[in-house]
């Protein structure tokens, strides 16, 4: 954990003249090492590391931006709900959508529809981004106007429920994403569990295939699954950074870009740990979830 | 004389059964990496992406030297219509700025190609060498690696590359060494995972009994039996390399003008998407379509053309 947001810290600091930054380009080099000495950037790398994670862990201070009148918290207070809503309600979508495709996929290998969701998911995967979200903006918007090209410019998460027209193009561009890699797996997955023993055994007892695709060959592929659920979400908060771009979503992501673009340093390291923060979370929970779904890795773990 | 032998000699053992798959000694005596190129290249779509993907690296690196198009020097473009659509001087049309679109997507498609399969080198070099010393040291050191390499994938790589380039310059050079050097981390932990379950095969251990040394087995043993996934995993990081690149041209923080790469030409053609320029963002996403599935569908391929089990099926 600690190096986790060691790793930020020493890649950032130090690299530009970050007074320049805060002072403007035309500040006198008087006034530039008033402003370094009073951020203590005079002190050696490791002082200045251990005033940050002291300040970080033990009074949750992660300092103030250098561009906005505000504190790093209170940026990201005021947008991480938005996309942490934008990437739970893809991430929800994409398992409702993925799972059952994969199976479908694994059951009928090699027809018609296991090669058409194959292939787009394929050129799903090969996209950039950012063109995804451009062509679904240039078809639902302008061609066949019928959505608005960006979400509510609130920051309240709520719009969400109070106006849902405006993110079902974000979501749905994440959500398309995220399925196109997940329906893969999830394909190969059921793929390698259909071919082992017991599912043979199964169906040479008469069970029905479709009983033997639910209750043996579906429950033996969900561990992989909900793992790559868990490893999902960097790729998900990635990929939320892009879209939020194009769609001008008031998130963490865009803020992210503003902050790095307009050299930020310490709203992009608070925003780069909390996103650290919240990938470990995310597989914590997976792991909680793989111990629920499969009891062979409880009783392993209370051995150990 | 035939009699004879026959009186003498033991019974003949029957005939061996027939083998399902023809043992012969042409078979037999075809190194490995032939028969593996013999699977892959049954693969029709898989001789498709690899013929695709010749001509389109070919193209972008041999057109701009046929028939030179000034693609960096602004002055080129005075009188030249600008947003031109397709026409007999431009098969493409022209771009916002008066460049030639054709010309432009060779041009921009050196860049990417170039930076895609540099730091998709970089990345595998660094992430077989990591993960060997991790899997093959294993014990404290693999925890204490890994751990490493935990650490960075909790952040995702594209925070994480922003980051790094707003505070560094934009040259191309740094562009390659840091794409290369934060897309590694899963590769690592791949090679890490292959290198650790060779190292405890039989024929590793026995080469350690016989005394071997590490450095034998890692060259002999662990390397060599671990190269398809290593194969597969540097294909797929030049896919995922290029993609990266497109991302941080659309952000503003790829190749920097005059230069050009498809990911920024992709954002300056979608910034006119409204006016209906399409010829500015459709051939040009085709391409960097059809490049990417292609080599992805290689990795794929060369996936499949190793797992000897899945073959069976």
């Amino acid at each position: 954990m600690l190096l986790t947001f060691s790793l930020p810290y020493f890649e950032v600091h130090g690299i530009r003249a970050p007074a320049y930054v805060v002072l403007g380009t035309k500040a006198t080099p008087y006034n530039v090492a008033i402003w370094a000495k009073e951020h203590g950037m005079d002190q050696s790398y490791f002082v200045r590391f251990w005033q940050y994670a002291s300040q970080v862990l033990f009074h949750f201070n992660l300092g103030r931006s250098y561009k906005e009148n505000s504190s790093v918290w209170g940026i990201i207070s005021l947008y991480v709900p938005r996309t942490i809503w934008l990437a739970a309600v893809s991430l929800m979508l994409t398992t409702i959508i993925a799972i059952p495709l994969g199976i479908y996929q694994a059951s009928r290998r090699n027809s018609v529809g296991d090669y058409t969701a194959t292939g787009v998911a394929f050129v799903l995967y090969a996209m950039p981004s950012f063109l995804l979200c451009m062509l679904l903006l240039d078809a639902f918007s302008f061609h066949w106007p019928h959505l608005p090209n960006s979400p509510p410019q609130g920051v309240e998460a709520w719009a969400m429920f109070t106006s849902p027209a405006g993110f079902i193009l974000p979501v749905a561009a994440l959500t398309m994403l995220s399925v196109a890699g997940l329906s893969r797996y999830m394909r190969g997955t059921v793929l390698e569990v259909l071919v082992q023993d017991y599912v043979r055994t199964a169906k040479a007892k008469g069970c029905s295939s479709r009983r033997t695709l639910f209750k043996h060959a579906f429950r033996n592929a969900l561990g992989p699954i909900i793992v790559l659920l868990g490893l999902s979400i960097p790729a998900l908060l990635g990929g939320a950074l892009i879209i939020e771009s194009v769609f001008n979503y008031a998130g963490l992501g865009i803020q992210t870009v503003f902050a790095a673009t307009n050299l930020d340093v310490p709203t992009v390291l608070g925003i780069t740990l909390l996103v650290a923060i919240l990938t470990l979370l995310g597989n914590l929970l997976a792991d909680i979830a793989l111990g629920l779904v499969n009891p062979r890795i409880r009783i392993e773990g209370t051995k150990a | 004389m035939t009699d004879l032998r026959e009186r003498v000699s033991p019974p003949e053992p029957p005939e061996p059964p027939e083998l399902p798959v023809s043992l012969s000694v042409d078979d037999q005596i075809v190194p490995m990496w032939r028969q593996r190129l013999r699977i892959f290249f049954h693969n029709k779509l898989a001789i498709v992406s690899v013929a695709f993907l010749f001509i389109a690296i070919a193209a972008c690196f041999l057109v701009p030297m046929l028939h030179p198009t000034n693609q960096t020097d602004q002055a080129a473009t005075f009188g030249q219509p600008w947003n031109a659509a397709p026409s007999i001087h431009h098969w493409l049309g022209t771009d916002s700025s008066g460049f030639d679109e054709l010309g432009r997507i060779f041009y921009g498609g050196e860049y990417s190609l170039t930076l895609g399969f540099l730091a998709g080198f970089i990345t595998i070099v660094v992430g077989t060498t990591y993960g060997m010393i991790s899997g093959f040291v294993g014990g404290i050191t693999d925890t204490v690696m890994m751990r490493i390499i935990d650490a960075f994938l909790s952040i995702p790589y594209i925070f994480l590359l922003i980051t790094l380039i707003s505070i560094f310059n934009r040259s191309t050079v740094f562009l390659i060494c840091i794409i290369g050097f934060t897309l590694w981390w899963g590769n690592a932990r791949i090679i890490r995972g292959d290198a650790l379950l060779i190292r405890n095969l039989e024929y590793s251990q026995a080469a350690t009994a016989m005394g071997a040394r590490k450095w034998h087995i890692i060259r002999r043993h662990v390397f060599p039996n671990s190269i398809s996934n290593i194969v597969t995993v540097a294909t797929f990081s030049v896919a995922d390399a290029i993609l990266f690149l497109s991302a941080l041209g659309f952000l503003g923080l790829g190749i920097q003008a005059p230069q050009t790469d498809w990911g920024t030409m992709l954002q300056a053609g979608t910034s006119q998407i409204q006016n209906g320029f399409w010829w500015e963002i459709y051939p040009l996403a085709l391409v960097f379509i059809a490049v990417v599935v292609s080599i992805n569908y290689i990795g794929d391929a060369l996936r499949d053309c190793f797992e000897v089990r899945l073959l069976e099926r």
